[in-house]
């Protein structure tokens, strides 16, 4: 039985007048157990390859899905109801071969095995299509944890913007979906889309011979998921607006658009299924204030599982004249603050180089060097140096490189929402 | 979170300790639930319980179950987690806001005021049915220091002992042949400085207390200020009074015909001004006019009081205050000016007269915890007089 625990960090302590309260909430899983072996219902896990033409381009893609493919087969659980797609212009059945899913057991995992090794590649990427095709095969089976590797090499061709939305809202809440591109022709941009709606993860593989162990810890982390569909369930009181709610850690996510309100003072948030892992939320809400030296809730930020609250924390608000209490900074809350920044100023930095506008890139950029030093996110700084020289990170003085190569670039986008951990403090 | 677990959570059950806010299983608040002071029972006392003394209903003796269930600002549920399930007001415990009515003649109140987030002000009281014969009441008065953490359990817990201390000094003392004239005041100068001590082990022990408990939790970093208090006690016999006190809560004696007076010199600052020559509105407008210079506590270099004895030759009012209460009537001619108000709009009961005083300091501002203990003087002419 899977046990939560959730720990407020924030500054209680507002100034008079004062209606902002931002607190971060750590929420842990422990004893999660395995996907589909927890009386929640049974797992169903689907693989969806490229076979475009342009995955023969080279052909070690082509060779390294394949090979890819044949480890997850090998990662799935015994009973966990599985197939194997193949994407192209539409998305065709590798096993089985009927337009079905079916329980994984050792002959069927050698069939699907051998269909596997025998693909081929050819057509066009239509990634709506795919989302289309998976969502069907999932509805054809009664699971309670739906989730999906995505594999591509390109970006979306033959259908219009508008479709891949539509494909992803229909997805949405169906299944949860991690989205990996292989080289340097798709787009960061179109399967973030993808994976933020479908509460899963994106990345880039930048050669070919990463693509197996990458599938093998997709699938295992994915079998690990031993708790379904767990929400985030926040109450705000009357007379109040939550400003935002964002997953922090262990990437930044803002789930604000994903809100389902339940009563006029609750939402729920999904949150997807969760293994033994512990994830940050940054709650933030405007609360009508209250006279000095009053004490009001501002947020009980709870984990739903199957509509019982697992865990509970309470986001405080005391109103008082105490400046010492009033300016203190809460090191997560400012923290996951940069991280969040962070993020962005690393997207739309790179989104100014990319039109052109070398000012506003080097100002983000530079913004984005600073933070990255600042919070200890060496593996983000290390990623930057690839794009701009860093000459000053205390003050975030950059300048963009003349020559980068676009496979660092997508590295750099595709890690921009990992975050680093603050670092702990002892839970109030 | 660790900690060794000390009692059951009183909402759902489960196992809690002693440094958890709320309940791990069923995030009831704990701070307000579990008794502060439940670790501190008096030992080695008499049986103080016995009749005819009546001891004030402390929170001590409340039930566990100390929350309202509607909120007072919007009338919306209150949650087991103590807040409002609509406006998110936190619900007021016991602790927050409490009276004492142990006689008729003897009532009192604790406060939070507005300004503060926490009570840290305390009192405990006892009483005989009435003041006659060999009928007698306590008062105490703790003001926890508000810049050490967990001054509020420290004040409780002195109140409480030095309350029980002076109940069964008293008791001992009415089964021995009764002291007189130089002999008696003597005497009850000991009492008040043993219950003055009592409290200041309290205060040791609940300090003690805590630092095991932050020491389980994993090493202290920083210095943390010892938890500390002030303290007043009052003893009402009939025709004397006796009080003492350490630090700036306060006694005053509010006869009905005659002058109001102060009977405790504060141990502040503002006092030492004062005494220097200072008028008393000037002194006590400084800005360190409310740093005391004795208090209860482990680093404190004078646990002691200072004691005086009054005649009660007439009828009137004994008053112990904290200075959330006196420093919105700093005189004893406006105290009894806020009491005579108190009765002319009604107020019936020693303890409506102190809710009512109390509802002042919080009209003004309520900066401060508020605690205002009353007992009712008849006069001489029930009883014959005892000394010469």
């Amino acid at each position: 039985m899977a046990t939560y625990t959730a720990d407020v960090f924030q500054n209680e302590f507002l100034p008079d007048g004062s209606a902002e309260v931002h607190a971060v909430v750590t929420v842990a899983c422990t004893g999660a157990g395995q996907a589909g072996q927890s009386g929640a219902g049974d797992a169903a896990e689907i693989i969806l390859i490229d076979t475009s033409g342009s995955m023969d381009m080279p052909s070690a893609k082509m060779i390294a899905a394949r090979r890819a493919a044949h480890v997850a087969l090998d990662e799935i659980h015994d009973g966990t109801l599985f197939a194997v797609v193949a994407g192209n212009t539409g998305a065709q059945m590798i096993y089985p071969l009927q337009p079905s899913m079916v329980r994984m057991d050792a002959a069927h995992r050698t069939a699907a095995q051998q269909y596997v090794a025998a693909v081929r590649s050819g057509g066009a990427t239509t990634i709506g299509r795919w989302l289309d095709t998976v969502r069907e095969l999932f509805n054809t089976v009664p699971a309670a944890q739906r989730h999906a590797i995505l594999l591509t090499d390109g970006k979306q061709e033959h259908e219009t913007p508008a479709e891949l939305d539509r494909a992803i809202a229909a997805a949405t809440g169906v299944f949860q979906c991690d989205c990996r591109g292989v080289g340097e022709n798709w787009v960061v941009d179109q399967l973030r889309k993808i994976s933020n709606a479908l509460l899963g993860t994106v990345d880039l593989i930048a050669t070919p011979d990463q693509m197996e162990a990458d599938f093998e810890a997709i699938i295992k982390r994915s079998m690990s998921r031993g708790v379904a569909d767990a929400r985030l369930r926040v109450w705000a009181p009357a007379g109040s607006e939550v400003i935002f709610v964002r997953q922090v850690a262990p990437t930044v996510e803002d789930l604000s658009d994903r809100a389902v309100q339940m009563s006029p003072l609750i939402r729920e948030y999904p949150t997807g299924s969760w293994a033994d892992e512990s994830r940050d939320y940054h709650v933030a809400v405007r609360v009508p204030p209250a006279p000095v030296g009053s004490e009001r809730l501002a947020a009980r930020v709870e984990m739903v599982v199957n509509d019982q609250v697992m865990a509970k924390g309470l986001v405080r608000a005391v109103w008082s004249v105490d400046t010492d209490l009033t300016t203190r900074i809460n090191p997560a809350v400012a923290h996951y603050t940069g991280q969040a920044e962070l993020a962005d100023a690393i997207q739309q930095g790179l989104a100014a180089r990319k039109e052109g506008d070398e000012r506003t890139a080097t100002v983000l950029l530079g913004k984005a060097a600073k933070i990255a030093h600042d919070g200890g996110n060496e593996a983000t700084t290390r990623l930057l140096s690839k794009v701009v020289d860093i000459e000053d990170p205390d003050t975030g003085t950059v300048r963009l490189k003349r020559e980068v190569a676009t496979l660092d670039e997508m590295a750099l986008d595709t890690s921009s929402t990992k975050t680093v951990r603050v670092r702990r403090e002892e839970p109030k | 979170m660790a900690g060794v677990p000390v009692s059951a959570c009183p909402h759902c059950g489960a196992e809690i300790h002693e440094s958890d806010a709320f309940c791990e299983a069923c995030g009831g608040d704990l701070v307000g639930a579990v008794e502060p002071a439940a670790a501190l029972a008096p030992a080695g006392y008499p049986d103080v319980h016995h009749a005819p003394f009546t001891a004030g209903t402390s929170i001590l003796n409340a039930p566990q179950q100390q929350r309202t269930v509607a909120c007072g600002y919007c009338g919306g549920a209150i949650n087991i987690d103590g807040f409002c399930e609509n406006c998110g007001a936190k619900a007021p415990t016991r602790r927050d806001h409490w009276t004492e009515s142990p006689a008729a003649w003897v009532g009192a109140v604790c406060d939070r005021g507005i300004r503060h987030a926490r009570n840290e002000d305390a009192l405990a009281t006892m009483a005989t049915e009435s003041l006659a014969g060999n009928g007698f009441a306590v008062l105490v008065v703790c003001d926890g220091v508000t810049s050490a953490p967990d001054s509020d359990q420290a004040s409780l817990a002195a109140a409480i002992e030095a309350r029980d201390h002076l109940m069964a000094a008293v008791r001992v003392s009415e089964q021995s042949p009764i002291p007189v004239g130089a002999a008696a005041i003597e005497a009850s100068v000991r009492w008040m400085t043993a219950a003055c001590r009592v409290a200041q082990v309290a205060v040791i022990g609940v300090t003690e207390r805590i630092r095991a408990a932050a020491a389980q939790r994993g090493p202290v970093t920083g210095s943390v200020e010892p938890p500390s208090c002030t303290f007043v006690a009052a003893v009402v016999q009939p025709q004397r009074l006796i009080t003492a006190w350490c630090g700036d809560s306060r006694a005053y004696w509010l006869p009905d015909d005659g002058e109001a007076v102060q009977l405790s010199t504060d141990h502040s600052l503002a006092s030492e001004l004062i005494a220097q020559g200072m008028t008393r509105e000037l002194a006590e407008q400084s800005p360190t006019a409310h740093t005391i210079t004795r208090w209860l506590g482990i680093d404190s270099p004078t646990p002691q009081p200072d004691t005086a004895t009054t005649d009660l030759d007439r009828p009137g009012w004994v008053l112990l205050c904290s200075d959330g209460m006196w420093n919105y009537a700093t005189g004893a001619v406006e105290l009894a000016g806020l009491v005579s108000q108190a009765i002319a709009d009604g107020a019936t009961s020693p303890t409506t007269i102190a809710e009512s005083l109390a509802a002042f300091a919080n009209d003004q501002g309520g900066h401060d915890n508020i605690t205002v203990a009353l007992a009712r003087v008849e006069g001489t002419s029930s009883t014959p007089p005892e000394e010469a």
